[in-house]
């Protein structure tokens, strides 16, 4: 008997787990939340038939021979829902057109198989500092589209170029045109607002003021060693984060001159005054008593910018995307995010904010570039910014869309990109590419030191000279190359 | 004849799947990898060039590559012997039966083995975590305050990662030395024990030769561990930091792999392999002459 009965439970239990096998076999819907695609990716079909009262409106649009698209999209804190509700739009606006959506948190290392392979996706949404290369690799390659022509073609909605709705100086940049020829290669999405961010409350509440010079700012340390808190902290393991007072303090050291020597790999650079300059305010944080809070070397972004909140350091580097990321994180009693850009050095000069922007590319072997073109017209019109805002929180750099997606958006982000518009001067740049084949990783090299120098393990003499060999070299490889 | 033919297709026939398997999944990896490191080769499917040994030439000039390779034999070196000593020590005591609970503490030392490399190294991370880590209050006991934290300090971040991986990998070669033991027959340690054999006698004299056997298998799979699990770790506890003072091979080889240098993360894992096949074949020399069969 009892035999029996173990033999039927048995029988059950493997019944069980030989189902449950099948149970990845079934088509996945849908799913609107940016959670649940972390493991798998989805290729969606995003199907759909349009009402009739959209066809007779929409007889002014044109006609595509070709007319599936796919685009592939990184669902990073800005999810996806932008994009499906987009495609909605764009499949009802353009009749009988299809569109694929592929999005993943993981969308660089999904890709790269099939870029490999040949089978490119017509329209990508990934950015160029992507861990998994999969852009800075397309760059390198020249395996991307020229997209001069959609900027300098009429916007869909209004009358004016889309190049004119784009924020001044946007264009020019090495996100952008990356071979620095003006050709453009990649169209702005997001910008994103970068620089010192403080607890707003508590400077009101002691009559602090967010500072204007470096001067003031190093002013501070003397009240936040009272107030029992360190002046500065930065995400330790990942100093990349670093470019944000770097890249800033430069322009306000030397002008747009310095900044394109320091991401040109300019001849003499780091011997200028504009670079020495800047590297004495890496030096006072690292040597001055209070000033860098301690353990920072080695905290993560998260750990980092959780002790900032909970008041163990006056100051943090970071980006609009903030107040969003750490919406759980836990903070002192009153903690408001307060945005005080990158101070000036001379006095009156104005404050300045480091702008990035995310990108969007069309592969040079897209299968359907026209309608991919057609797609990227239709991201700027007013449509797509508000609902831009709207799903993704997000800004995009167009103008006036601040204040289109104020609803939308985060009050410390919305005053970051007020700040911008108001007198925050912003400042853009990314390193120009290496030469292909290069090992050289150079913000990598730039960066990395810098946890030398705040452990006072290497003086900012000695990385001056380390980064003037380096940067040699990267010119060496790229004449080799016939840059 | 017939019989034996209809035999050897019916065994081809059951073997051709997993063959097919393993090729597909092993071999033409590993094929594709010694090709991949001849070439310049951006990893994204447009024109390799083939450039010969140029990846080998550039990475014997390649600082980080020296400095990775220290740090992964500096792992070796400090996590192999003490992983096993340990691992030893305590498969023998729990099997003693002269502790009570024994099945509990096999339970908790073997836990660390089966979490995520990702959920250890997180923990670990807190665990040394400059300002409210549980070795920072240790040592705030004693009065001692640590200038730069365990993590951020070249001297002291590889000992820092070397205790991770001990933590983790002890339990799990000591669960394989328990099953070792239990094989030993009972009789031989009551015989030692009327001989008058003290426990740490009976231990080198009896339990250390006759497990010699498995004792040079876990030598070999440690030693592809270490080198392995060094990636996960340093990833997430340091990203290779400070400055690349905690870089291990398999980091420097995925820096490499992800900015477009694929060809010279190849390489990077074609000395890799060198470097394993060599300490797989030394370790099992030396430790080839001391088995005694029972």
């Amino acid at each position: 008997m009892r035999s029996k009965i173990a033999r039927i439970i048995a029988l059950v239990c493997m019944l069980t787990l030989v189902v449950s096998l099948f149970a990845g076999c079934s088509s996945k819907k849908e799913q609107p939340s940016s959670e649940d695609t972390n493991t798998t990716g989805d290729t969606e079909q995003v199907d759909k038939e349009k009402p009739d009262e959209q066809a007779e409106k929409e007889s002014d649009t044109k006609e595509f021979e070709n007319k599936e698209l796919d685009i592939a999209i990184f669902q990073g804190a800005y999810g996806r829902e932008f994009w499906d509700a987009l495609a909605e739009k764009f499949m009802e606006k353009y009749p009988g057109t299809k569109i694929n959506i592929t999005a993943n948190p993981k969308l660089g290392d999904m890709i790269k198989p099939k870029v490999v392979a040949g089978n490119l996706p017509d329209f990508i949404y990934l950015n160029v500092d992507d861990p998994s290369g999969v852009i800075k690799g397309l760059i390198k390659d020249n395996a991307l589209m020229e997209l001069t022509d959609v900027f300098n073609s009429k916007a869909l909605d209004k009358d004016a170029l889309i190049k004119d709705l784009i924020l001044p100086g946007f264009l020019d940049t090495v996100f952008c045109t990356p071979y620095g020829d003006g050709k453009i290669y990649g169209a702005p999405y997001n910008y994103g607002v970068m620089g010192l961010w403080y607890n707003k409350n508590y400077f009101d509440k002691k009559g602090y003021k967010p500072p204007k010079t470096w001067d003031e700012f190093f002013a501070l340390n003397e009240s936040a060693k009272k107030d029992g808190r360190a002046l500065f902290t930065y995400q330790g393991i990942y100093p990349g984060y670093l470019e944000e007072i770097m890249i800033p303090a430069l322009y306000s050291a030397g002008g747009q001159e310095a900044v394109d020597a320091f991401l040109g790999y300019g001849e003499g650079f780091w011997s200028s005054d504009a670079a020495k300059k800047t590297l004495e305010v890496f030096k006072k944080i690292a040597t001055t008593d209070n000033a860098l809070m301690k353990g920072t070397v080695a905290l993560n972004h998260t750990q980092a910018q959780t002790e900032f909140m909970q008041g163990k350091a006056m100051f943090c580097v970071n980006g609009s995307w903030f107040e969003g990321e750490m919406q759980d994180a836990p903070r002192e009693e009153g903690f408001e995010f307060g945005f005080a850009g990158v101070p000036a050095f001379n006095e009156g000069d104005p404050v300045i904010a480091l702008v990035g922007i995310e990108q969007m590319y069309i592969p040079a072997k897209a299968k359907n570039p026209e309608l991919a073109k057609e797609f990227l017209k239709f991201v700027y019109t007013d449509e797509g910014i508000r609902l831009n805002g709207e799903k993704a929180k997000a800004v995009l750099a167009v103008k006036g869309a601040v204040d289109a997606v104020k609803e939308y958006i985060t009050p410390s982000a919305y005053n970051c990109y007020k700040a911008v518009e108001s007198g925050m001067h912003p400042v853009v740049g990314s390193f120009k590419p290496v030469a292909s084949g290069s090992k050289i990783n150079i913000s990598d090299e730039v960066y990395k030191p810098f946890s030398s120098i705040m452990n006072r393990q290497m003086t900012v003499e000695e990385y001056a000279e380390k980064m003037e060999k380096v940067y040699k070299q990267v010119r060496d490889e790229l004449a080799a190359q016939g840059n | 004849m017939k019989k034996s033919i209809r035999r050897n297709a019916f065994i081809a026939f059951c073997i051709l799947p997993s063959l097919l398997l393993f090729s597909l999944f092993i071999v033409y990896p590993t094929i594709n990898v010694f090709k991949t490191s001849l070439y310049q080769d951006s990893g994204l499917g447009n024109k390799a060039i083939f450039i010969g040994l140029e990846n080998f030439k550039a990475m014997f000039k390649d600082e980080v590559f020296y400095i990775a390779l220290k740090n992964t034999g500096f792992l070796a070196a400090t996590t192999i012997a003490p992983t096993l000593l340990i691992a030893l020590f305590f498969a023998a005591l729990l099997t003693s039966g002269k502790i009570r609970y024994s099945n509990f503490f096999r339970t908790v030392f073997f836990f660390p083995s089966i979490l995520s490399f990702v959920v250890i190294s997180i923990l670990w991370s807190f665990i040394y975590h400059p300002t409210m880590g549980l070795v920072d209050s240790f040592l705030g006991i004693f009065g001692v305050e640590l200038e730069l934290p365990l993590l951020g300090n070249k001297y002291t971040v590889m000992w820092a990662l070397a205790i991770t991986m001990i933590w983790q990998a002890a339990g799990y070669y000591m669960v394989m030395y328990m099953a070792g033991i239990d094989s030993i027959s009972r009789e031989i340690y009551e015989a030692a024990e009327i001989d008058g054999a003290s426990s740490s006698q009976q231990f080198w004299r009896i339990t250390v030769p006759l497990l010699w056997g498995i004792i040079r298998t876990t030598i070999i799979f440690i030693i592809n561990g270490v080198i392995t699990n060094s990636f996960t770790i340093v990833r997430v506890m340091t990203n290779g930091g400070p400055d690349r003072d905690s870089e291990v091979l398999l980091t420097f080889m995925y820096n490499h792999a992800v900015n477009a240098n694929m060809g010279y993360a190849m390489a990077v894992v074609v000395v890799v392999f060198i470097i394993s096949i060599i300490l797989s074949v030394v370790s099992n020399r030396l430790t080839g002459e001391h088995a005694v069969e029972m």
